[in-house]
């Protein structure tokens, strides 16, 4: 049917072997040798296996448990006993439930099991439709014969343990440290080493040794400031004779304020940051502005803020610190979730994410149902759903700019107190359980703590905001700032046009004389509005001069706008052709008569109702839930919250509670060394398992809690570890490489391909060309191409991503919990072709070439292996390098001189930008 | 299987990284020694497949199902009426309507219950009889090639319902994969010089990113037609001549491989040597996919190439053919751009749909006949999909509203049934009623053509639920 040979499904295995012996030479010179022969056995044991079957009886272990406990057991295992039935154990399945013995051993017909899997009848079906997949035929068949065989099963079967017992659920208590005794005790650095040799113990694992100093300085600086060292700071290291080099050089680092920069990506990642996106120009998700939250995360990083407090402050900030802009930034965590157009969306996103990120479960599974893996009933969902219930965003004013479009603090803060939260029946938004409103509340299962709201009065500022002393001085000065603006174009004006006395010109004399009008007028009104807000904070309704003051200067400013009208019309009329008249003729009558109504509005005495516009000091984030074309209607601040939010912060960040610090020290081991201790960072559930180092998880999380929460203790902890210091290669140690291929015991250092981030940072640095300017607004698409700053600062949402970035699997902003580390060719791509490698290679060898004018290409080969790579050539990586540059340089004309020299050391720079190292962290 | 293993087991059987991501691989390996251990797919299909790449051809906006592939007649006889003045005034029953989500109640995707007549004819075409409306002669000559599926149904009554075909999941749950990404996960390379899953055309409305928790990887390279510049970072930015490049290429290569002495068995040195290998081919090679001047005057008028009304959509498909022919998996041609999709007919849609079909009919029976005169239209299965149908009654006074209760797809070749029809609406094309099917049902029956079983593609931590995985069509498979 295919005429394509490549098609590997369609190779007879007799060819997979041919082509075993016949391909990739190459690659498989890197294996040890034994890997074929593995092959062949495991061919082997599977054919072996598939022969067998036809003969032997089914088998329980392997074949019907897993299946139960697939389809099964979460309605009838440990987490629920639906009717009463358990199906963990073959004792379980005699026993039975409500309706009798689910299993009969020897009567397949007889056993209601075989018959509720087997029915086609959807009502009776088990798995209930929509709960899981039906039995196959073949499964059935195979249940049957199980039964029919009297259901044999091991004799110390046992039931599922209490869901409750899991690890992660159960209450973090500090380990006792093992006490290893290593041949080498340089293989315990601190108690990180302990536990890890003693789990390599016992199974005769030996670590590699420290990597080479030069490879650990290169670590370091990438790992904990996202950069590579300068020449001088290099040779400085690798000459410090001091014992406690290495250690003296991770708290200079970790002090570095590019430290918080590199970090702050990796929480990004997790929390989910975005720049604000949309269709066209409408803003549909999360925040404008929302780089004030990204700027939070790095000064708090470089501050060492704990981590309990961060996320206090993410969750709560607008209940705890109401007053303090600085704080309130954090809730851009919160913030960022906000959607335009559906609030279960919106909901849904901020209740996965709470779960995955601070948690490290999967509350988003029990949306619909009870959770199938882990004690959340569906109502856990709904309770979450309420402590997020009230919250909407705003953009509250910053100092010295009052046009929010321009600039704003994006926050949170509690809008609609008492909006009932319903449980979707099969979590249909369109099925509400209307029969009582769901609690605020934590997942039942969790005890440590009672979980108590308390409503939070919140000052005059919070619902005022333009009380804030920089509200109406921004105002002031922008009207201000606005008036001498006019003030100059009106002087521009007159000097240009002021001698002319034909009709036109003069008319444009007139307007610019219009605008300062009303720039003037507008700085007035603003003013009184001012005045009056304040006093009407003071005094209330009584403030009537102030008001009348304020009424009458807004209608002042509404005559100067209209003769600025007036003026631009007539200005229309007289450019206008001939049948354009007419219309115009028409228009200006309009706009005189206007005038004139306006005037006399103005001249009146304002009515004891009249009002006027007061100034801004925030802005609620419209939503158009209701409607798609129309802003849903705005409402007053609350002047209390609710206070959930809070109560949710001090849950989480409780010391009692027993996943977040777990969460986040598994976090922490992943990004520094590439594999988390526990498999799946978002959910330490049951479905994950318990994993081996859960210990070493439990130490880490409780240095952290008992450490003040503070990140840099653990960071400190984890570098200065054997562990992390070992070498990546499994040279010498075949070994341990063949008992343990997959590093499970941690006896080496894997290597990491660097972010995105990391890898264009770098080279920029090494150009000389990376600008140190820290925080404010992203760098706009349009604009990245020539930018040299951090790579943290692009604009990055779910719109627009940078393409260099994204080809290095730059973070997904809907989720990105563990950065991937793909390797393929659009990479190299990008690194052969782009213009950031094409513009750094000449000038990364420009500045090697000033460095040492003198040097010769083994010196500069040496030099850039360095710099770039931050290990010297071996002889054999230096003699290919340097039979390249001889190749380039003859074959560049005019004939070797100085340019082709440069030329010809500029593309050994760019081939080591292409090394495969110079995007690892070995 | 330790990831060394299996890149030695990938390497072996020629299959190469390009669509399998190593690295991604790798950083999952804590998973592949746990009891009960997952493992990431070894690139093979589960069972033998009939089909080894897809053209999926997506128009954007939603194309009318009664304008197109499921004529309805008694939209004409009774124009004019309200639905409940016809004998169809059960359609509107609000259980059957319940299935609709709302993202936010919108001006579009309303019920509109004036009933609106067929706005073109419609005759019975191929031995098989299959009635298609008069907009899509050529595809129309092919009737007895296609499997049509008249009974889709879906649940965003909004554009939302683009991204919903896609992954299969309504945008309120959240983003999800896209089958694209599902097909290059799952599947090894046929080509190691060209990318496995690639994009062409416009998709400004939805979700640019494929492979979503899948990984980046996953995600469709975008092509363009455009042979000085078809593929991002595909021509250098620094002058270099050949030479420079080769001997550059040269050094990278032996540097890498000296690497891998020192550090034997990092499986990353190895994928990162094939990688640059690939990305040297491709360099070479996608240039070549859209350069057509070795494509016959012929060939190049069977696609529309000579017309300027389908030329753009022809040279799109025609390189579609040239991926193909080289083994790509799996090709994603968008149709329409401007605000949610160019079908989106609220209004005028006479004038819309004809102008579109026109620039689609020609170049669509081109690649038609042109795979099939080749031979390659047995293994290569062609779509035909929008996101929705078009409401039986007017919106204004000449357009049809977004309707999710029932609509249309064609598929053709990859072992599928020729000429049948399958699944039906009722008689104003309003409900799915016969052989209902979701989205995710086509992906099914996708999956299972190219020899993918996706309960068997799963990944730690991602739960998928039955309805992701949907069901194949059993029916109109040969």
């Amino acid at each position: 049917m295919f005429h394509s040979a490549t098609n590997p499904s369609t190779l007879p295995p007799s060819r997979h072997i041919l082509s075993t012996a016949s391909r990739n030479d190459m690659a498989r010179a890197f294996l040890p040798c034994s890997r074929p022969a593995t092959r062949w056995l495991a061919l082997a044991i599977l054919l072996i296996a598939a022969l067998s079957r036809a003969h032997a009886s089914v088998d329980y272990s392997t074949q019907i448990r897993p299946l139960l406990q697939e389809r099964c057991f979460s309605c009838h295992g440990a987490l629920q006993q639906k009717s009463n039935l358990r199906l963990d154990t073959v004792e379980l399945m005699r026993r039975g439930g409500k309706s009798g013995p689910a299993l009969v051993p020897g009567k397949p017909d007889a056993s209601p099991i075989l018959e509720r899997v087997a029915t086609v009848d959807p009502e009776d079906r088990m798995p209930p439709e929509h709960e899981g997949q039906p039995y196959s035929p073949a499964q059935v068949a195979q249940l049957r014969e199980w039964i029919a065989a009297g259901a044999p099963a091991p004799s110390d079967e046992r039931p599922e343990p209490d869901p409750r017992d899991h690890w992660a659920f159960r209450p973090r208590t500090r380990p006792e440290v093992p006490r290893p005794s290593p041949p080498d005790p340089t293989r315990l650095c601190n108690p990180i080493d302990a536990f890890l040799e003693h789990a390599r113990e016992s199974r005769q694992l030996t670590p590699q040794p420290e990597a080479p100093r030069a490879l650990l300085i290169r670590r370091l600086y990438l790992d904990l400031i996202g950069l590579p060292p300068t020449e001088t700071e290099r040779t400085a290291l690798l000459a410090d004779p001091t014992p406690d080099w290495y250690e003296r050089l991770v708290d200079r680092l970790l002090e570095d304020p590019r430290h918080g920069e590199r970090w702050a990506r990796h929480w990004m990642d997790i929390w989910r940051y975005s720049d604000p996106w949309g269709l066209g120009e409408q803003h549909r998700n999360s925040q404008k502005h929302l780089w004030h939250w990204r700027d939070w995360i790095v000064e708090s990083l470089n501050r060492d803020l704990p981590y309990d407090e961060m996320l206090r402050l993410m969750l709560a900030a607008d209940e705890l610190h109401p007053n303090d802009p600085d704080r309130l930034r954090a809730t851009g965590f919160l913030a960022r979730n906000y959607f335009l157009f559906n609030r279960n969306q919106w909901m849904d996103e901020t209740i996965e994410h709470v779960g995955k990120g601070l948690l490290g479960i999967t509350l988003n599974c029990a949306k619909c149902h009870d959770h199938k893996y882990d004690p959340f009933p569906q109502t856990d969902y709904y309770r979450l759903r309420a402590v997020f219930e009230p919250y909407h965003a705003r953009l509250d004013v910053l100092p010295g700019e009052p046009d929010l479009d321009r600039d704003g603090l994006p926050r949170v803060y509690d809008r609609t107190l008492d909006t009932p939260t319903w449980r979707f029946v099969r979590g249909q938004e369109n099925a509400p359980d209307k029969s009582a409103p769901m609690s605020p509340g934590v997942p039942s299962l969790f005890t440590f703590a009672p979980f108590e709201v308390h409503p939070v009065p919140l000052p005059p500022e919070a619902w005022q905001p333009e009380r804030r002393p920089w509200v109406f001085e921004a105002h002031l000065r922008a009207a201000s700032n606005r008036m001498e603006a006019a003030r100059v174009r009106r002087n521009d004006t007159r000097a240009r046009l002021g001698a002319i006395t034909n009709a036109e010109p003069q008319v444009e004399l007139r307007i610019a004389e219009s605008q300062l009008a009303v720039a003037k007028l507008d700085l007035v009104a603003v003013t009184r509005r001012a005045a009056a807000q304040r006093e009407q904070w003071h005094e209330g309704a009584k403030t009537q001069s102030s008001r009348r003051d304020a009424v009458i200067a807004e209608r002042q400013l509404a005559v100067g706008r209209q003769q600025l009208t007036l003026d631009e019309t007539e200005l229309r009329l007289l450019r206008a052709a001939a049948d354009k008249k007419d219309s115009l003729s028409k228009d200006l009558a309009a706009a005189r008569a206007k005038l004139a109504d306006l005037t006399q509005t103005a001249a009146a005495e304002p009515g004891p109702d009249a009002t006027f516009t007061p100034l801004s000091g925030a802005a609620w984030t419209a939503t158009r839930f209701l409607d798609s074309t129309k802003d849903d209607p705005a409402s007053e601040f609350p002047r209390t919250s609710t206070g959930r939010r809070t109560a949710l912060a001090r849950w989480i960040t409780d010391p009692r509670n027993p996943l977040t610090a777990r969460v986040a020290v598994n976090h922490l081991w992943n990004r520094h060394l590439g594999a988390p201790l526990a498999p799946v960072v978002f959910d330490l559930g049951r479905k994950s398992g318990t994993p081996p180092r859960a210990a070493l998880i439990d130490w880490l999380a409780s240095e952290l809690v008992d450490h003040g929460w503070s990140l840099r203790h653990l960071h400190r902890l984890i570098v200065t570890s054997a562990a992390y210091r070992m070498d990546s290669t499994t040279r010498d140690a075949a070994d341990t490489a063949a008992r343990d291929p997959d590093n499970q015991f941690w006896w080496r250092r894997t290597p990491l391909r660097l972010e995105g981030q990391v890898v264009r940072d770098a080279i920029l640095a090494l150009a000389g060309d990376l600008e140190s300017q820290r925080g404010g607004p992203p760098v706009a698409p349009s604009a990245q191409e020539g930018s040299h700053r951090r790579s943290l600062y692009f604009y990055h949402s779910n719109n627009d991503r940078n393409l260099f970035l994204t080809t290095f699997d730059e973070a997904l902003v809907k989720e990105c919990y563990r950065r991937e580390q793909s390797i393929v060719p659009q990479q190299s791509l990008a690194l052969l072709n782009s213009r950031l490698v094409g513009d750094a290679a000449p000038r990364i060898a420009t500045r090697l070439i000033a460095q040492t004018p003198a040097a010769t290409d083994d010196a500069f080969i040496r030099q850039a292996f360095r710099e770039l790579l931050g290990t010297d050539p071996s002889e054999a990586e230096l003699t290919e390098c340097r039979q390249s540059i001889e190749q380039w340089r003859q074959g560049i004309t005019p004939a070797p001189n100085n340019s082709s020299n440069d030329r010809a050391r500029s593309n050994l720079i760019w081939a080591l930008l292409n090394h495969g190292d110079f995007v690892t962290l070995r | 299987m330790n990831p060394l293993n299996r890149r030695t087991f990938l390497a072996d059987l020629g299959m190469g990284f390009t669509g399998l991501a190593l690295g991604s691989l790798l950083q999952r390996d804590a998973h592949a020694s746990a009891p009960g251990a997952w493992r990431p797919p070894d690139g093979q299909p589960h069972f033998a497949p009939k089909a080894r790449s897809v053209i999926w051809l997506f128009m954007n906006g939603g194309v009318s199902h009664m304008e197109s592939f499921d004529p309805k007649p008694m939209l004409t006889k009774y124009a004019g009426k309200t639905i409940a003045e016809t004998p169809f005034a059960d359609t509107q029953d609000p259980k059957k309507l319940a299935l609709e989500r709302l993202v936010v109640p919108d001006a579009n995707g309303n019920q509109r219950n004036t009933l609106y007549p067929l706005q073109v004819g419609f005759r019975r075409h191929g031995q098989s009889g299959i009635e298609i409306s008069d907009w899509f002669p050529h595809i129309a000559h092919h009737a007895d090639k296609l499997a049509v599926v008249r009974s889709m149904w879906t649940t965003d009554s909004n554009h939302g319902a683009q991204t919903q075909f896609h992954s299969g999941r309504h945008q309120n749950d959240g983003d999800f994969p896209n089958l694209g990404a599902w097909v290059h996960y799952g599947l090894g390379s046929l080509n190691e010089n060209l990318p496995q899953f690639i994009s062409i055309g416009t998709r400004e409305y939805w979700n640019k990113r494929d492979g979503h928790y899948l990984g980046p990887a996953h995600d469709a390279v975008p092509l363009r037609i455009d042979p000085a510049n078809p593929l991002d970072f595909s021509r250098p930015e620094r002058a270099l001549s050949a030479d420079e490049q080769r001997t550059g290429l040269g050094l990278i290569r032996r540097l890498n491989e000296l690497r891998g002495i020192e550090y034997p068995g990092d499986p990353a040195v190895a994928a990162r040597i094939a990688a640059y290998e690939l990305a040297y081919r491709m360099q070479t090679s996608v240039p070549d996919i859209v350069d057509f001047s070795r494509e016959s005057a012929e060939t190049r008028a069977l696609y529309g190439m000579d017309l300027p009304h389908c030329r753009e959509f022809g040279t799109q498909l025609l390189a579609a053919r040239r991926l193909v022919e080289r083994g790509v998996r799996f090709i994603q041609i968008q149709h329409g751009g401007g605000g949610a999709g160019a079908w989106d007919a609220h209004s005028g849609l006479k004038a819309n749909h004809e102008g579109l079909s026109r620039a689609v009919d020609q170049p669509i029976g081109g690649l038609l006949t042109d795979l099939d005169r080749r031979g390659l239209l047995d293994e290569t299965l062609v779509v035909f999909a929008t996101e929705f149908g078009r409401t039986p009654g007017s919106q204004g006074s000449d357009g049809r509203d977004h309707h999710i209760f029932g609509f249309s797809v064609w598929m053709a070749g990859g072992g599928l049934k020729r000429g049948v029809v399958h699944g039906s609406t009722d008689e104003i094309g309003f409900h799915a009623s016969q052989d209902r099917h979701y989205v995710t049902d086509i992906h099914a029956t996708i999956l299972h053509q190219l020899g993918l079983d996706s309960r068997r593609l799963e990944i730690p931590g991602r739960k998928r639920l039955d309805i992701d995985h949907g069901r194949p069509i059993h029916a109109i498979l040969a």
